[in-house]
């Protein structure tokens, strides 16, 4: 008596999450057995599915979202130790800050700074290239752990999402 | 939209042209993840002009190198989240009228791959409601699974979760869908 894929092994199988072993052992079952070859084309099915409706229902993006971006930005005033802790932000910013407040030496700090940023933007240029092969999946291999600093490192809450609502 | 909670400060040139390229090339994406997300219009322009808030605020932990649309997926993810939580339920979710995507109003002029027109027709429209029908968490990672593709590894790290959980939700969300679908094309075919 043959045992069948189950429904969870396909739906990885088809989405390629299988280890090697369990892949190998999986074809190897889809050859002989016809209910499985099947079940794994109408999970292939769904998955285009998905990917055509999405395709087809794709939107442009509002115009106004990109002014009221700016908008948002441009209106914002900077508080009174912003412009200092973001210069020092590699070091401990507010004591370093204070201590030259206290001296006076605020101008020299700031004509000494250089910006730390290599141009971010050429890099996201480099991508572009990547994303204009396909409409909606950017494959660009590993996501490191600035992913999750970008959300929670240092940043004090956003726009605070719908906090007016 | 909230006063932020902490001042922007004024941007530089360099934090400008940042923003300005991500918001070209990764808008439009951007707002349709989230409104495949959201599956309404208002709140899918919310979390799009959120999340780039944040991108530039955040802009200088961007590595370069790494996927930016796995990085402002990950910060709609956080920031859909927050919001489900401070609404304690789902988004309103409803497609008005006016905005409904083009293909399901029969009104594309040309079928321009048989697929798509049968797609359209066919299971376009029971999918996207089934779709719909999943829980927020269940839509998010078929979204990521089925139509950008991405790997589970990458999924959890972009929902913040386990690989297994990524797993369990994407099994039963599928199961979920087929059953959905499989009722759909039975009842247009009686
Ligand atoms: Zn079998």
């Amino acid at each position: 008596m043959i045992e069948h894929l189950s429904n969870d092994l396909i739906v990885d199988f088809v989405h390629g999450e299988l280890e090697p072993a369990a892949d190998a052992r999986a074809h190897a079952h889809l050859v002989t057995c016809a209910t499985c070859t099947s079940e794994v084309n109408a999970e292939r099915t769904l998955r285009e599915f998905l990917r055509d409706a999405a395709v087809a229902s794709e939107r442009e993006m509002p115009s106004g979202i990109n002014a009221a971006i700016w908008e948002q930005i441009r209106a914002a005033k900077p508080g009174p130790f912003a412009a200092l802790t973001s210069l020092f932000k590699p070091m401990i910013a507010i004591p370093v800050a204070a201590v030259l407040l206290a001296g006076g030496y605020f101008a020299t700090a700031a004509t000494h700074h250089e910006s730390p940023s290599i141009a971010a933007s050429y890099y996201l240029q480099a991508h572009a290239v990547q994303s204009s092969q396909g409409p909606l999946s950017e494959r660009t291999g590993a996501i490191r752990a600035a992913v999750a600093e970008a959300y929670d490192g240092g940043y004090p809450a956003t726009a605070a999402y719908g906090a007016a609502r | 939209m909230g006063a932020p909670r902490a001042p922007l400060e004024p941007p530089t040139p360099e934090q400008s042209a940042f923003l300005e390229r991500a918001m070209s090339q990764y808008g439009k994406a951007t707002y349709n993840f989230a409104f495949r997300l959201t599956n309404n219009e208002a709140d899918a322009r919310d979390l799009t002009q959120d999340a780039f808030i944040r991108v530039y605020r955040a802009w200088r932990s961007f590595e370069p190198g790494t996927s930016f649309l796995s990085w402002i997926y990950r910060i709609v993810t956080n920031l859909y989240r927050d919001e489900l939580r401070r609404r304690k339920g789902r988004f309103h979710e409803e497609i008005p009228e006016d905005n409904a995507p083009q293909a399901f109003r029969g009104e594309r002029p040309l079928a321009t791959n048989p697929i798509d027109d049968y797609v359209d027709r066919q299971i376009g429209e029971p999918l996207s409601r089934a779709l719909a029908d999943l829980s927020p968490d269940q839509r998010q990672v078929v979204i990521l699974a089925d139509i950008e593709e991405y790997s589970y590894q990458e999924i959890a790290e972009i929902m913040g979760c386990s690989i297994g959980t990524v797993r369990s939700r994407l099994h039963r969300a599928r199961a979920l869908l087929r059953r959905l679908v499989e009722r759909a094309q039975q009842q247009q075919q009686r």
